[in-house]
């Protein structure tokens, strides 16, 4: 028996000697490489052991979709803080799941809001950086490009090359359904590139004949139609706003739409009503309905501020589950009518929100033609040639030359809060050339009826279907 | 007659971590002829399952030798041809006992049917060979560990307390399976500590107490000196003790009682008392009984090295 | 080989009617029958949320079994006193251990069957599709071969400790066994990690049973996920899995032959 034992025991040996050569020359490297989940992008590949512990054991998309599940009671009964740090969870846990990503990028940016629905926006590199992670993660995907691009191009709304930049990828990605690739021409045309957008264009429309001769479906018939149609109105402002004319140099002969350049005559008052509590009222000579000033309060002195909004794509660093507290960044629409507009502009209600720590704020005032409808843009154009103001017009804080309107009005904590030397006097701000037209603002401007963004900005339906939970939007 | 069961100095020790060494079997010389009844007796505790299980290989002994059919123990042939009957064991309880016979035939690389069938009807278990075990009774289980214990046609079968909780009907008939093993020629090792039940079997017995053999030979050896006692009225004195040289005399109410061993001439007692025109009482044999002889083993035995009276469960 | 397979089958019968394991084995076949329910918690990432929550309950319920069913095995056929019935018999101690664990082993491929088919029905009900259901089976059979290892570890170790000893030992290995490869590497990784630490890192992931190799569910989960060569990688964790089989039967088996029972 001892012998035999002896034997038994050498077996043993030469086998433990060679299961781990294989454990840890070939079998470990290898399931590392290909088969661990968390390795796959960059950021998640940062998992501490408690979660790749859960990893290991199956739990990780498991525990995943619970804490998913346990995310949506919160959701209905509006417990939005709650939901933050489920969707960083879920989305540690399992980077794949490109759902959490998305609705995760719509609640950050757009749920949190004050008591009049103004969404704060101190949460937006928050929602970008999640977008970025999860396109990283889900490469092989279109739609956290898509995703990600969509917040660019409606909700910051001005800064289009980042707009055009996701779209890009998210149109190189197979799985694209053919509606979408679309939102890529408007953001092109946003982004004043008409041409780019025309070309595009033709791309989409050779494309769909080529299914369409291959299956003639209703749909491939219905992807073709629409295009072609697109590409009909866009070729007919193209003309009609002198771009094309521009191209063969017969713009100064012609008589375009943006000829002349129209004069939107800007004017605003900035009254302290109550603490917190701010009246802009102003004028705007653009009789059609669909115009919206942009009005931002903010820190003077917030860091990658740009006049009329922020550089959110260099805030946006990392997933932070809390916004910076000590910020203020207010951020409104002045809706025109009449010629005017005349806004209640309330933070009182929402201290977190504003919690204006800081002694000195800036108001500005912002009009690009690029977010404008396109009944007004058929006069701006794409990018403000036929839009001017004698006071306001900017030519130097967009890259490219774009034609602004922005000014600014200093304010500071004391006034705002009505403390100090304030505390007995009302503050008004105006620009210079602001008149008393005595009347012509008041209170039953709050009674107009607003467009919403949706069904003004929408050349066609199928361009501008929103993804996801985007029909949550608020201003 | 060859041995079938020799062992010499066979011990075993274990180590308790709070008595030291214990040797629950000490020093065992046991003699086992073929084609007996061997009782093995002691009461709990005193190494008497110890002993089996190294006899059969299922346990190593410390020291000593064994020898099993000839062979040493452990060796894998003579398996063959014993069998062990544990005490109370448990059976695959979902197993029939038609399977269980079956299971058992499968462990000596034998599948037959036919004696399976057979076994089931000589321990009178073939009208319920289609209920699982969890469905006997205790005498059924131990009628069908009995069957299992024949399936390889042993020469020799170590029962362990083999009527152990049994009712007296289950007694009476694993008593006859067993006398009918002998008559087969089968050596039987039982050992047991219900003496009334292995003096009707058994030829020889083993008494081991605190691990030793305190006493081994024939039954009908080890149980003479019987005695006889005799009450006697209406004789002198004189005669009486006369009369005791023999035995023991207790003066009693009406008379003397002779209490004398049953090999003495009790004919010569009947005469003498009937000469001198006395009367006899009453005459009342005392034949010895196992039981004394255990009692007056285990008394006599000399305290052993042995502290502890529990078997040392591993 | 008649006896080692007699004590097998024994064996196998006995585990399906444990009444813990069948207790176990319920739960788990219900929760497999809700997964589809489950899986409405988000709308697209559904399948591969159900794939993943079928085999984190495939996977730890058998381990469960596998643990639960093997650390009482021996230790109640000898508090029983039945091994005494079979090793009396010409039966060797090897023998008898090889039969346990083939016993064991078929007992949990049987449970382990009957979950993966059930999960696989409710699967092809939700999505009807046979290339994707064949992708999916595929992660049960290395669960299989993990299972069949971690029954050895419990074997092994049920050879000279207590069962519940043995469960706290065999679920532990079990754990650590199924996080070795992203500790290792995490911890590897790690620029703090001293190079004698690193060694002992690699010394123990070296010589300890490494469950996480049989999870091979992300390219099932993840359709973009492309692995080059997978036949390879599967057979060399199989071949990986009877080798480390091998290595604890036959460390079992010299442990339990001195064994006093």
């Amino acid at each position: 028996m001892a012998k035999s034992k002896n034997l038994l025991l050498g077996i043993a040996a030469v086998l433990l000697v060679g299961q781990a050569f294989i454990n840890v020359d070939y079998l470990h490297p290898r399931w590392s490489k290909e088969y661990s989940m968390g390795k796959q992008g960059g950021l998640a590949s940062g998992l501490g052991a408690d979660q790749a512990f859960l990893e290991l054991l199956g739990f990780r998309e498991f525990l995943a979709g619970m804490l998913w599940v346990r995310g949506d009671t919160f959701f209905e009964n509006g417990n939005y803080d709650a939901v933050l740090p489920i969707i960083r969870l879920v989305t540690m846990l399992d980077p794949k799941n490109v759902d959490v990503f998305g609705t995760g990028m719509w609640h950050i940016g757009y749920n949190f809001t004050d008591e009049d629905q103004r969404s704060d926006r101190r949460y937006l590199p928050t929602a970008l950086a999640l977008g970025k992670e999860g396109a990283q993660q889900n490469k092989e995907t279109y739609e956290l490009y898509y995703e990600e691009a969509w917040l660019w191009y409606h909700k910051i709304d001005d800064d289009y090359p980042q707009a055009v930049r996701w779209l890009k990828d998210a149109t190189s990605k197979p799985d694209i359904p053919p509606a979408r690739r679309n939102l890529l021409r408007n953001a092109y045309e946003r982004n004043g590139q008409p041409d780019e957008a025309l070309k595009y264009m033709y791309e989409l429309q050779a494309k769909a004949k080529a299914d369409y001769d291959l299956d003639p479906s209703r749909q491939t018939q219905a992807d073709y139609g629409t295009l072609t149609s697109n590409i009909d109105t866009t070729v007919v402002r193209l003309v009609q706003r002198g771009n094309m004319a521009k191209a063969n140099g017969g713009y100064d002969q012609g008589d375009y739409d943006t000829k002349p350049p129209f004069n939107v005559g800007f004017s605003a008052k900035v009254t302290v009503l109550e603490p917190k509590v701010l009246l802009v009222e102003g004028t705007w000579n653009v009789l059609p309905v669909g115009t919206r000033v942009r009005v931002v309060l903010r820190d003077k002195d917030m860091k990658d501020a740009i006049p009329g909004g922020a550089d959110w794509d260099k805030m946006a660093t990392s997933v932070q589950l809390d916004p910076p507290r000590d910020l203020t960044f207010m951020q409104d629409q002045l809706f025109v009518r009449n010629m005017h507009f005349s806004r209640r502009i309330d933070m009182s209600k929402d201290p977190t929100m504003y919690p204006f720590a800081k002694d000195n704020y800036i108001i500005e005032f912002y009009y690009n033609p690029r977010s404008a409808p396109p009944h007004m843009q058929d006069k701006f154009g794409w990018n403000g040639e036929g839009m001017t103001d004698t006071n306001f017009l900017r030519t130097d804080v967009r890259p490219g030359g774009q034609r602004i309107m922005y000014t600014s009005l200093d304010i500071s904590r004391d006034q705002i809060l009505q403390r100090g030397k304030w505390s007995n006097l009302t503050t008004v701000l105006k620009t210079k050339n602001y008149k008393e037209t005595g009347g012509a603002s008041g209170a039953d401007d709050d009674v107009i009826m607003v467009p919403s963004l949706r069904s003004t900005t929408s050349p066609s339906a199928a361009t501008t279907v929103p993804p996801g939970g985007a029909t949550n939007s608020k201003g | 007659m060859a041995a079938a069961i020799e062992t010499k100095k066979l011990t075993k020790t274990y180590k308790s971590r709070a008595l030291g060494k214990i040797n629950v079997v000490n020093e065992l010389d046991l003699h086992v002829e073929e084609g007996e009844i061997f009782g093995f007796l002691g009461p709990n505790g005193a190494g008497k399952t110890t002993t089996i299980k190294m006899l059969l290989g299922i346990i190593y002994p410390t020291f000593g030798e064994g020898y099993v059919l000839g062979r040493e123990i452990g060796d894998m042939e003579v398996h063959r041809k014993i069998s062990y009957l544990p005490e109370r064991p448990y059976y695959y309880e979902h197993l029939t006992g038609y399977e269980l016979l079956r299971f058992y035939d499968s462990l000596f690389g034998n599948h037959d049917a036919e004696k399976c069938q057979e076994l089931l009807r000589r321990v009178n278990l073939a009208g319920d060979a289609s209920k699982t075990i969890n469905q006997y009774s205790k005498g059924m289980q131990q009628r069908i560990g009995l069957a299992q214990s024949l399936l390889n046609d042993p020469r020799l079968l170590f029962l362990d307390e083999p009527t152990g909780g049994l009712d007296p009907i289950a007694h009476r008939e694993i008593r006859d399976l067993i006398l009918s093993f002998r008559d087969e020629g089968r050596t039987v090792f039982i050992s047991s500590h219900e003496l009334s039940e292995v003096e009707l079997i058994c030829d020889r017995v083993a008494i081991i107490h605190k691990g030793e053999i305190a006493r081994q030979g024939k039954l009908t050896e080890l149980l003479k000196g019987g005695r006889i006692e005799i009450t006697i009225s209406g004789v002198p004195d004189t005669l009486a003790k006369q009369l005791a040289t023999g035995g023991v005399l207790h003066q009693v109410a009406d008379g003397y009682l002779l209490d004398m061993p049953e090999d003495e001439d009790v004919n010569a007692v009947v005469d003498a008392v009937r000469n001198a025109s006395g009367k006899i009482v009453s005459m009342v044999p005392r034949k010895k009984r196992l039981e004394d002889l255990f009692v007056e083993t285990v008394r006599a035995a000399k305290p052993s090295e042995a502290k502890i009276t529990q078997e040392v469960a591993v | 080989m008649t006896a080692i397979w007699a004590i097998a089958s024994s064996t196998l019968g006995e585990a399906i009617r444990r009444k813990v394991l069948l207790v176990i084995l319920l739960i788990a076949l219900l929760l497999l029958s809700i997964i589809p329910a489950l899986s409405v918690l988000s709308a697209r990432s559904e399948m591969s949320a159900m794939i993943s929550t079928i085999y984190f309950v495939i996977r730890f319920t058998s381990a469960l079994i596998a643990i639960i069913l093997t650390i009482y095995m021996i230790p109640n056929e000898i508090e029983r006193r039945t091994i005494y019935t079979i090793l009396c018999k010409p039966v060797q101690r090897w023998q008898f251990l090889l039969g346990k664990y083939l016993g064991a082993i078929l007992a949990l491929a049987l449970m382990m069957g009957i979950m993966t088919a059930l999960a696989l029905i409710m699967f092809y009900w939700r999505r009807p599709d046979v290339v994707k259901l064949a992708e999916v089976a595929k992660q049960p059979v290395l669960y299989f071969v993990e299972m069949s290892l971690l029954t050895a570890v419990a074997i092994f170790f049920s050879t000279f400790v207590a069962p519940l000893v043995n469960f706290f030992i065999t679920t532990g290995l079990w754990l650590v066994g199924t996080v070795l490869n992203p500790l290792y590497d995490s911890f590897a990784s790690n620029p703090q990690t001293g190079p004698i630490m690193k060694v002992m890192a690699k010394i123990i992931t070296s010589i300890l049973p490494n469950f996480a190799n049989y999870d091979v569910k992300n390219p099932i989960l993840h359709p973009g996920v492309v692995i080059q060569n997978e036949a390879s990688y599967y057979l060399t964790t199989v071949g990986y899995g009877f080798m480390y089989i091998a290595i604890l039967l036959l460390a079992g088996i010299v442990i339990f032959d001195r064994r006093e029972v």
